[in-house]
């Protein structure tokens, strides 16, 4: 990689404005408020004079993906380093200016100041850019000059969210643009054999209809009119084999003697957790609006990966990738569904053939039925304990499915470790430990979402350690601060046992259940305050967290993250479940696929920021969502004595296993 | 068919099918994008608009509608308010206000949406209680999961 540069990171204007530069996007996790406030902490300017350009490929710099909560870990310390270099630039050029030592120099809300001098930023840049590598090492002010790096900020696109005016996707309007559909296969797989449109061709408004390759859509001038005549469009499909996906073992760990420990344990005890297929289900449908000319393309939409996308469509559309500009529009919140970039290369490919600005909405029913949605996951474990209730063996078998939306999944153990099988190794102090990643095929498009296999991982891990707690006959805070050396980890279990008031006596029918995660170098832990009616409706009462990400730079966003993340991890828990049949998604409305509503929000979610400021900032976006399953399950557990291992906890799965207990 | 859209304070003449929802003719003619779609059939609530019959000042006795469900020409017999014109010239709804002071947002897709269901529950109910928020905020979807903030802001607005 060459190293980074300033001009590629911060641009200031000579009216003083600062624009910084970023390839990540913004999915609402905040981060272009983060690195506003670094920005405008190290430069020295106030923050409403900095806006952070994101993700786009003509003047973003090039970047891999929003993925896996890295943003933060990744651009903070670039962006950090970045503004402070840019200080000492303009501190240099003001000391050339007025030919006084840079020593005897400062800086203030945009200007140095030498004595009662204000120098504005602006005119020191002129029509000189600062420009250079950014330095390694680099002065940085002194923590006491800070003005929001470390405090609450509310997000800097808020006032243009309440407002209606956040432009998202669907929102671009282009001169002379028309509204395209797309005609969807009965089941995933299908190939075009033929197309008749010549009903659906002399339909009102209809400009053109598209058959190119695989995308067969239709063009009008208004949207109601593209999807009408879409739905009369007869495509003859030729049934394909959905299945797809590598067919692998990855053995992510192999201590050797496991099996001969695990049959001289003590005791031995096995369990299997079974998660569903989940959409990622955002609340505002795939969109993008393309604009292809002869000349290149412009696509204006969301996705995690903008230069993902460009080579994308620079591919299907035959252009050179630099003829190819992705303007990023705010986004929906997708939790990693737009990894894909299937609505833009529709979109790219009915514009091509209308020859005009082509906007394209998927429609509800297509959100749910087409998408892109979480696998389903089962984690078979077996653990063996000593005489003393010492975990000595712990075999992990994690069966799942390649994501084919990132489309990059790599057998090295190392890497698969890293994505399919993210968080397969629990965090425990194990003597003797397998853990083995078995990537099957299956019949839906998978998705990234949210933490990848990690919230999947992380629901049989800590069930397991609860249900080996028991088996113990060990409280389970206890038990798992036994087997940990983590110390962070540690100072977060207890920091989070205190404040749920861990150990007090239950009310009839509740119960807490704990459960901890480190992820990306964040470290979490939640107790969940769960209520198990007779006839099994379970319902979360309150959640009490505490995050660790390190260095904290926006504390109210660190919250805001996690209890999102608690919030929308309950509604998995508890509601949700994708059906398919034969590649065919059955559930395509909000009604079939419910999620929580503003009736099914916990009473409270108490999130304690505890970051560790020696350490650097790790990522928010995802941890939260990773060990609520869990919580809940424990708490489930806590309150009937009925152990779940089977999700949704749904009342009919609950109830039959109260009525199963002994 | 050409008909008279009251919306904001505004006259609007357009020319629309039978079958044009309000939400259509909000977002592609005449560029009022903040109201948004969801799910098309009243579920999501991220396209609902105050509507309230006849003339009067908007805001007040208005209730959160889905604009997806409505006919532009059912809708020309209503005072329509979107979240463009929740705010007066001055200063931003207290609802609005309130959103930003608890951060109640994320992606923000949503959040057009629940500031006009909220907006009408103050609107008839300027003390509810948070069941009556809970409820009257129900069909709003946020997968983000800004519920319980969204639930603080409301009763920030009612103060």
């Amino acid at each position: 990689m060459p190293p980074e540069r300033l001009e590629q990171r911060v641009a200031i204007a000579p009216d003083g404005a600062v624009t910084a530069f970023s390839g990540k996007v913004e999915f609402g996790q905040g981060i272009r408020t983060g690195f506003a406030q670094i920005v405008a902490d190290e430069l020295d300017v106030l923050l409403d004079r900095v806006t952070v350009v994101m993700g786009d490929t003509d003047v973003s710099p090039h970047d891999w993906g929003t993925y896996g909560s890295h943003s933060t870990q990744q651009e903070a310390p670039i962006f950090r380093r970045a503004a402070a270099f840019g200080r000492s630039q303009l501190l240099a050029r003001a000391a050339r200016r007025l030919g006084v030592g840079v020593d005897r120099l400062d800086t203030s809300e945009g200007h140095v100041i030498s004595g009662t001098t204000r120098v504005p930023y602006g005119e020191l840049v002129g029509d000189e850019p600062l420009t250079g590598v950014i330095p390694e090492q680099v002065a940085f002010l002194p923590e006491g000059r800070r003005r929001y790096v470390g405090r609450a900020m509310p997000r800097v696109e808020a006032r243009d969210i309440v407002t209606g005016r956040a432009t998202y996707a669907a929102d671009v309007h282009l001169p002379g643009m028309a509204h395209g559909a797309i005609v969807r296969p009965p089941v995933r797989g299908a190939k075009v054999k033929g197309v008749e449109a010549k009903a659906a061709r002399s339909m009102p408004g209809v400009v053109t209809i598209v058959h190119d390759g695989d995308i067969v859509g239709v063009v009008a001038e208004r949207a109601d009119q593209a999807r009408a005549a879409a739905d009369a469009v007869d495509v003859d499909w030729l049934a394909g084999r959905p299945d797809e996906g590598p067919d692998a073992d990855i053995p992510l760990r192999e201590d050797s003697g496991i099996d001969q420990v695990l049959a001289n344990a003590a005791m031995r005890h096995s369990a299997e957790y079974v998660l569903p297929s989940i959409a990622n289900a955002p609340i505002g449908p795939s969109a993008a609006v393309a604009d292809v000319t002869a000349d290149g393309a412009t696509i204006y939409g969301a996705t995690h990966r903008p230069f993902g996308l460009r080579e994308g469509v620079a591919k299907r559309l035959g252009l050179a990738e630099e003829r190819v500009h992705f303007a990023p529009r705010m986004s929906s919140g997708t939790y990693g569904r737009s990894s894909s970039i299937d609505v833009a290369l529709e979109a790219a490919v009915l514009s091509k053939h209308a020859k005009r600005p082509v906007h394209l909405q998927w429609t509800r029913e297509e959100e749910f039925s087409y998408s892109p949605s979480r696998p389903e996951v089962t984690l078979v474990v077996s653990g063996g304990l000593d005489a003393a209730g010492t975990i000595v063996a712990w075999k992990y078998d994690e069966h799942t499915a390649n994501v084919h939306t990132a489309g990059w999944f790599d057998p090295d153990p190392e890497r698969a470790g890293g994505s399919q099988g993210r968080n397969a190794i629990p965090p425990y102090r194990i003597p003797h430990l397998n853990v083995v990643l078995h990537m099957e095929p299956t019949p839906l498009r998978t998705a990234n979402f949210r933490s990848l296999a990690a919230a999947e991982n992380v629901f049989a891990i800590e069930s397991f350690i609860d249900e080996l707690a028991h088996a113990a006959g060990t409280d389970p805070v206890a038990y798992r601060l036994r087997h940990l050396d983590d110390r962070r980890l540690r100072a977060t279990i207890e920091a989070v046992a205190e404040r749920s008031g861990w150990g007090r006596a239950p009310m009839r029918g509740r119960g807490l259940g704990l459960a901890c995660t480190i992820y990306h170098g964040t470290l979490c832990a939640q107790v969940a305050d769960v209520e198990v009616s007779a006839d099994g409706v379970v319902r979360v009462v309150a959640v009490w967290a505490v995050v660790d990400p390190g260095f904290v730079i926006n504390p109210e966003g660190v919250r805001n993250q996690v209890e999102g993340g608690i919030q929308q991890s309950a509604s998995w828990t508890i509601y949700e479940e994708l059906r398919h049949r034969d590649g065919r998604i059955a559930k395509t409305s909000w009604d079939t696929y419910p999620i929580a509503t503003f009736r099914d929000a916990p009473e409270r979610i108490d999130v304690l920021v505890a970051g560790d400021a020696s350490q650097p900032s790790t990522g928010v976006g995802e941890p939260g969502a990773v060990p609520t399953a869990a919580a809940i399950a424990n708490a489930v557990f806590a309150a009937c004595g009925a152990r779940v291992r089977e999700l949704p906890l749904r009342p009919e799965r609950v109830r039959a296993a109260i009525r199963s207990l002994p | 068919m050409p008909i008279e859209l009251r919306i904001n304070g505004t006259t609007h003449a357009v020319e629309v099918t039978g079958t044009a929802t309000l939400l259509s003719v909000l977002r592609d003619d005449l560029g009022l994008t903040g109201t948004r779609y969801g799910c098309g059939i009243g579920r999501c609530g991220a396209c609902f608009v105050l509507a309230e019959a006849g003339a009067g000042a908007p805001g007040s006795g208005a209730t959160a509608v889905a604009s997806c469900l409505l006919t532009a020409a059912q809708a020309a017999r209503m005072e329509i308010t979107t979240v463009e014109g929740l705010a007066s010239p001055n200063a931003l709804h207290p609802v609005q206000d309130a959103f930003i002071a608890e951060d109640a947002m994320q992606c923000g897709y949503c959040t057009s949406g629940m500031v006009i269901s909220a907006a009408a529950l103050l609107g008839r109910t300027p003390h509810p209680t948070e069941d009556q928020i809970r409820e009257a905020l129900a069909t709003n979807l946020c997968r983000c999961g800004v519920y319980g903030r969204a639930i603080r802001a409301v009763q920030r607005a009612a103060g």
